[in-house]
C-alpha cells in the first residue's frame, strides 16, 4: 500500500477527479428518480450504453460532434422517457423489491437489445477520442477529457442546485422526494414532478455517456453496467435519499476507483471491485441509513 | 390432517421434476442436454427460493454460493495428474486432495452452506435496499477473486476435465432433494416463524420471533442447497468464473419471480418453464424445427425473451405466475371462511 | 355563490365502511364543524373530498361540479385546501419554503393568498421565514400549516383536528384565526375533537359517530353538555 501511495500522480488524480464527477453525475440521476418514485433504477447503465453507442454511430455516420452529441442526448432521453411510461408508472404502488427486480430486467433486456442489434464487439468512441490528449498545465501533462470531465460535472451539479432552490419546480421535486402524499395535497402536480426527476435523470446519464464513452473508449453491450453497480453501492454508501450525501457517496467510490485503478499494480488492481465493495459491506453494516447521514430514521417508506 | 392436505405442495413439484427427468431420457443426447440443463435450474432457483421466498427479502448473493459449489466439487474431482496442466497455480493442499463424486457434492453444499453463514452473521442485519446492494457486494467480491485468484482455481480459464457425472437421475435426484429440503424447511416452526417475519416483521418481533436468526438460519440452508446446484452444474459442464455472476443472477431471480417468489411450486414452475423456453431460443440459435418450419434466431434472442417476459409478468401480476400460492387439497368451506374474516379483521 | 356540497357519501376500506351516506354543505363564510369519536370517519370524510381516498358511493359537488375521481392535486388546484392532520409541514425546508409550496394550487389570473395573506395572519411566520419548519413549535407549525393551505388562495378550507397536542393558549390563536378566515368569505370544514369549542365557533356542527350523521348542533347548544355527550355515546 506504501508503495501504491508513492505511484499517486497528478495526472492519476485527475482521472480519479474526473471519474468521481462522472459517478457523481449517475447517483444524482439514480437519486432523483429514488426520490420520487422510490425506485433504484438499475437500468440506468443502460440508458448510459444507449447514449454511447449513439455517438458511437453518430460519429461512424460521419456526423460532426455537436451533432452526434445531441444525437445522444435524444436517444437517452426518448428511452428515458419510454421507460418511465412503460415500467416505472405502472409498478409505482408496488414494492421496492418488485420495482428493483424489474429495472434489473429492463437492463438485462436492453443490454441483450443491443447485443443482438450492435454485436458482442464493441465500436469505438469516435471523433471525440481526441479529447483524451493531454493539455500542459504548468509541466504536468493532464487529459483534456479529465478537465471537461470535472468541469462538466460540477457545472451540471450547480444548475441542478439551482433549479432545486430556485425553481417551484425544484420546490416541489424536493417537497415530493420528502412526502409525496402531502405534497400532492397541497397541489403539487405528480406527474410533472415525476416527468421532471426522469427528464433530468436522462440528461445525466446523457451527459455521462459523453463523458465516459471518451474515458473508456470502447462501446460494447455491456457498457455502464459495472458502473451503474459501482454506483449504486456509492449511493446508497452516502444515504439514498439525501442528495448531496448521495452525490458524495457517487463522487468517492468514482473517486477511489480511478485513483486506485491507476496507482496499485495490476496484481492487486484486479481485486479493486472487491476491494470497494468490501468496503461498501463494511460502511452499510456500520451506517445502514449512510455514511453521509446524520444518524437518523430509516429512509425507506414501509 | 393437515399433514395429507399439505402432501400436494411437495407431491406436484416432485411429480414435475421426475416428469422431467422421464422426459430427458427419451429424447435424443442432442435434448438432453437441455433437460439436464432445465434440472441443475429447478435447483438452483428452489435454493433461491428457500430464503427470498420464506423471507420476503432480496438477494443477489446467492449465485456466488453456486460459484463456490461448483469451484469446490470441481477443484477435488479432477484427476490429479490433470490439475497442475489447468490450474497452474493451484495450492498444495488443492493438488494432493481429491474426492469422490458423491462426497464432492457433498461438500459443495457444506461450503455452500458455510460461506452463507458467514456472509449472513453480519449481512442479515440489514433489510431492504441495504440488504440488496450488500449481498450485490459478495457476488461482485466473490466472482473477483474466482476469476483472479488461480490458487484455488482455474481463474480465468473454465473448469474443464471435471468428471461429467451428473446424468439425468443424479441432476433429478439433486432437484429433488433440494424441493424436499425446502418443503421440509418450510413446514419446521422455524419456517413458518420466517414467513410470519414475512407477512409483518412487526408483529413477528412483538410475538418474540428473532428476525434476525430465523433469516440467517434459511440463508445458510438455501446457501447449502446453492452450493448442492453448484456441484452438480461443474459436473456437467465445463464453467467459467464469468458465467456464475450477473447474467444466471438475473436468470434464476427471473425464473423465481416469474413463477411466484411465494411458493415452492412457483419456483419450481418458473424454473421449468422459463428454462424450457430458453432452451428452445437457444436451440432455435441453429435452426429448430417448427411444425415444419425451419425457425433461426440471432443469438441474445433467449435472453431478450426473458427479460421481455419478466418485465411483463412483473408489471402485470407482480405475486407471479402462480400467485404464491400453494396447491393443497380443498379444505371445508366453513373453515377457509373462518380464516377469511379472521385475516380481515 | 358556490358551495362544497357532499350527498350520501360512502367511504370503505376493503370490509370496513369508514363513512356511511353522509350529507353535508358548507357555503362561503361560514364554519361548519365536523364532531365524533375517534373513528367516525372524520377524517375519511376530509379525504374523500380532496380525492385521496377512493369513494364507494355518493357525490361530492364544488361549485355544480363533481370533485369525485379526481386527482387529489387537481381538486387542491379547484380553491379546496386541506390543513392535514399531524400539520404535515416539511420540516427539512424552511418556513417560506413550505409557504411557497402552498402555491402550488394557486390557480391563475388570482392575484389574493400568496405568503403576504399568511405573515399577515400569523406574524410569527414572518419572524422565522428563513428557519428550518422542523424546529418550530408544534403550535407555529399548526400557523405554518394554516398559512400554507391560505397561500394558495382556496375558497374551501377543510381542516382536520387543528388543535391537537396544542397548549390551551395557541388553540385560541387558531380558532381565533378560524374566525378571520370565515370573515375573509372563506367556506371551513372543521373537523375536531374538541367537541364544545367547535359547537361554540361553527355556525352549524354535524356530529359524527360509525361513519354516519347523528345530530346537528348550533351555536346555542354549546352550553349543552349533555346533549353532546348523548349525542358521543349513542
Amino acid at each position: 500500500m506504501t508503495l501504491a501511495f508513492l505511484n499517486l500522480t497528478w495526472p492519476t488524480f485527475a482521472n480519479g477527479l474526473a471519474l468521481g464527477g462522472v459517478y457523481a453525475l449517475m447517483a444524482v440521476g439514480i437519486g432523483l428518480v429514488f426520490g420520487v418514485l422510490r425506485l433504484v433504477n438499475f437500468a440506468y447503465g443502460q440508458l448510459i450504453m444507449a447514449g454511447a453507442f449513439a455517438l458511437a454511430y453518430g460519429s461512424q455516420w460521419g456526423f460532426p460532434n455537436w451533432a452526434s452529441i445531441l444525437f445522444c442526448f435524444g436517444v437517452v432521453l426518448g428511452l428515458s422517457i419510454l421507460m418511465d411510461w412503460l415500467v416505472f408508472r405502472p409498478l409505482r404502488t408496488h414494492s421496492p423489491a418488485v420495482m428493483l427486480v424489474a429495472t434489473f430486467a429492463v437492463a438485462f433486456l436492453l443490454q441483450n437489445i443491443a447485443l443482438l442489434a450492435f454485436g458482442p464487439l464493441g465500436k469505438s468512441a469516435g471523433s471525440l477520442a481526441i479529447l483524451n490528449a493531454p493539455w500542459d498545465v504548468g509541466g504536468v501533462f493532464i487529459k483534456k477529457i479529465a478537465v471537461i470531465s470535472v468541469a462538466t460535472a460540477a457545472g451540471c451539479l450547480v444548475i441542478l442546485q439551482l433549479l432545486l432552490t430556485r425553481t417551484p419546480l425544484g420546490l416541489h421535486m424536493r417537497a415530493a422526494s420528502m412526502d409525496f402524499r402531502t405534497a400532492r395535497l397541497l397541489g403539487v402536480r405528480a406527474n410533472r414532478v415525476i416527468s421532471g426527476a426522469v427528464i433530468i435523470s436522462g440528461l445525466f446519464a446523457a451527459v455521462s455517456a459523453v463523458m465516459l464513452s471518451v474515458q473508456e473508449l470502447t462501446v460494447v453491450p455491456a457498457f455502464g453496467t459495472q458502473d451503474t453497480i459501482l454506483v449504486l453501492a456509492g449511493v446508497v454508501l452516502g444515504g439514498l435519499n439525501r442528495p448531496v450525501p448521495a452525490t458524495l457517496g457517487g463522487f468517492a467510490i468514482g473517486f477511489a476507483n480511478g485513483i486506485l485503478g491507476g496507482v496499485l499494480p495490476s496484481n492487486q488492481s484486479q481485486y479493486l471491485p472487491s476491494f470497494l465493495f468490501a468496503a461498501v459491506i463494511v460502511v452499510l453494516l456500520v451506517r445502514p441509513d449512510g455514511l453521509f447521514t446524520r444518524a437518523r430514521g430509516s429512509v425507506e417508506r414501509v | 390432517m393437515s399433514v395429507v392436505r399439505r402432501i400436494p405442495e411437495l407431491l406436484v413439484p416432485a411429480v414435475l421434476i421426475l416428469g422431467t427427468a422421464l422426459l430427458g431420457l427419451e429424447v435424443s443426447s442432442y435434448l438432453q442436454a437441455y433437460f439436464l440443463d432445465t434440472l441443475v435450474k429447478v435447483a438452483i432457483v428452489v435454493a433461491l427460493y428457500v430464503f427470498i421466498g420464506n423471507s420476503g427479502v432480496l438477494s443477489f448473493g446467492h449465485i456466488s454460493f453456486v460459484a463456490l459449489g461448483a469451484w469446490t466439487a470441481g477443484v477435488l474431482t479432477v484427476p490429479r495428474d490433470q490439475k497442475l496442466a489447468i490450474m497452474p497455480g493451484l495450492s498444495h493442499f488443492l493438488v494432493v486432495h481429491n474426492v469422490g463424486n458423491i462426497a464432492s457434492l457433498a461438500l459443495a453444499a457444506a461450503v455452500g452452506g458455510a460461506f452463507a453463514l458467514v456472509v449472513g452473521l453480519p449481512l442479515m442485519r440489514l433489510s431492504g435496499l441495504a440488504a440488496g446492494i450488500a449481498t450485490f457486494g459478495v457476488l461482485e467480491i466473490t466472482n473477483n477473486v474466482l476469476t483472479y485468484d488461480q490458487s484455488i482455481g482455474p481463474g480465468l480459464n473454465a473448469f474443464s476435465s471435471v468428471p461429467s457425472t451428473t446424468g439425468i437421475w443424479q441432476a433429478a435426484i439433486a432437484a429433488l432433494i433440494s424441493a424436499a429440503v425446502a418443503y421440509l424447511y418450510q413446514r419446521t416452526r422455524f419456517g413458518r416463524m420466517l414467513r410470519a417475519t414475512r407477512e409483518d416483521p412487526a408483529a413477528a418481533a412483538a410475538a418474540g420471533i428473532s428476525i434476525y436468526r430465523q433469516r440467517l438460519l434459511a440463508f445458510t440452508v438455501s446457501g447449502a442447497l446453492a452450493g448442492l446446484a453448484g456441484g452438480i452444474y461443474v459436473h456437467l459442464q465445463p464453467l467459467q468464473a464469468g458465467g456464475l455472476s450477473l447474467n444466471l443472477t438475473f436468470i434464476t431471480l427471473a425464473m423465481l419471480v416469474v413463477g411466484g417468489s411465494g411458493s415452492l411450486l412457483g419456483a419450481v414452475v418458473g424454473a421449468l418453464a422459463l428454462n424450457g423456453l430458453f432452451s428452445f431460443f437457444s436451440a432455435a440459435t441453429n435452426t429448430v424445427d417448427v411444425f415444419g418450419w425451419n425457425l433461426t434466431v440471432p443469438s441474445g434472442t433467449a435472453e431478450l425473451a426473458l427479460g421481455l417476459l419478466m418485465a411483463i409478468v412483473l408489471i402485470l401480476r407482480p405475486s407471479g405466475l402462480t400467485g404464491g400460492r400453494e396447491l393443497s387439497l380443498p379444505r371445508r368451506r366453513a373453515v377457509a371462511d373462518l380464516e377469511k374474516a379472521r385475516a380481515t379483521t | 355563490m358556490s358551495a362544497l356540497v357532499v350527498e350520501r357519501l360512502s367511504v370503505r376500506y376493503g370490509a370496513v365502511e369508514a363513512v356511511r351516506g353522509l350529507s353535508l354543505e358548507v357555503r362561503p363564510g361560514e364554519i361548519v364543524g365536523l364532531i365524533g369519536p375517534n373513528g367516525a370517519g372524520k377524517s375519511s370524510t376530509l379525504h374523500a373530498i380532496m380525492g385521496a381516498v377512493p369513494v364507494s358511493g355518493g357525490a361530492v359537488r364544488y361549485d355544480g361540479r363533481s370533485l369525485l375521481s379526481r386527482r387529489p392535486e387537481d381538486v387542491a388546484r379547484r380553491g379546496i385546501a386541506l390543513v392535514p392532520e399531524g400539520r404535515r409541514i416539511f420540516g427539512e425546508l424552511t418556513v417560506e419554503e413550505n409557504l411557497r409550496l402552498g402555491l402550488a394550487a394557486r390557480r391563475a389570473r388570482r392575484n389574493g393568498g400568496g405568503l403576504a395573506r399568511a405573515y399577515e395572519l400569523f406574524p410569527v411566520l414572518r419572524d422565522f421565514r428563513t428557519r428550518q419548519a422542523g424546529v418550530l413549535s408544534g403550535g407555529q407549525q399548526q400557523q405554518l400549516a394554516i398559512g400554507r393551505a391560505l397561500a394558495a388562495d382556496p375558497d374551501v378550507l377543510l381542516l382536520d383536528e387543528p388543535s391537537l397536542g396544542l397548549a390551551p393558549k395557541i388553540v385560541d390563536v387558531v380558532f381565533e384565526a378560524l374566525t378571520q378566515i370565515r370573515e375573509a368569505g372563506l367556506a371551513v370544514l372543521l373537523v375536531e375533537q374538541r367537541a364544545q369549542r367547535t359547537v361554540a365557533l361553527a355556525d352549524r356542527s354535524y356530529v359524527l359517530a360509525n361513519g354516519e350523521l347523528r345530530l346537528t348542533l348550533g351555536p346555542e347548544d354549546a352550553g349543552d353538555t349533555d346533549r353532546l355527550v348523548a349525542a358521543y355515546l349513542a
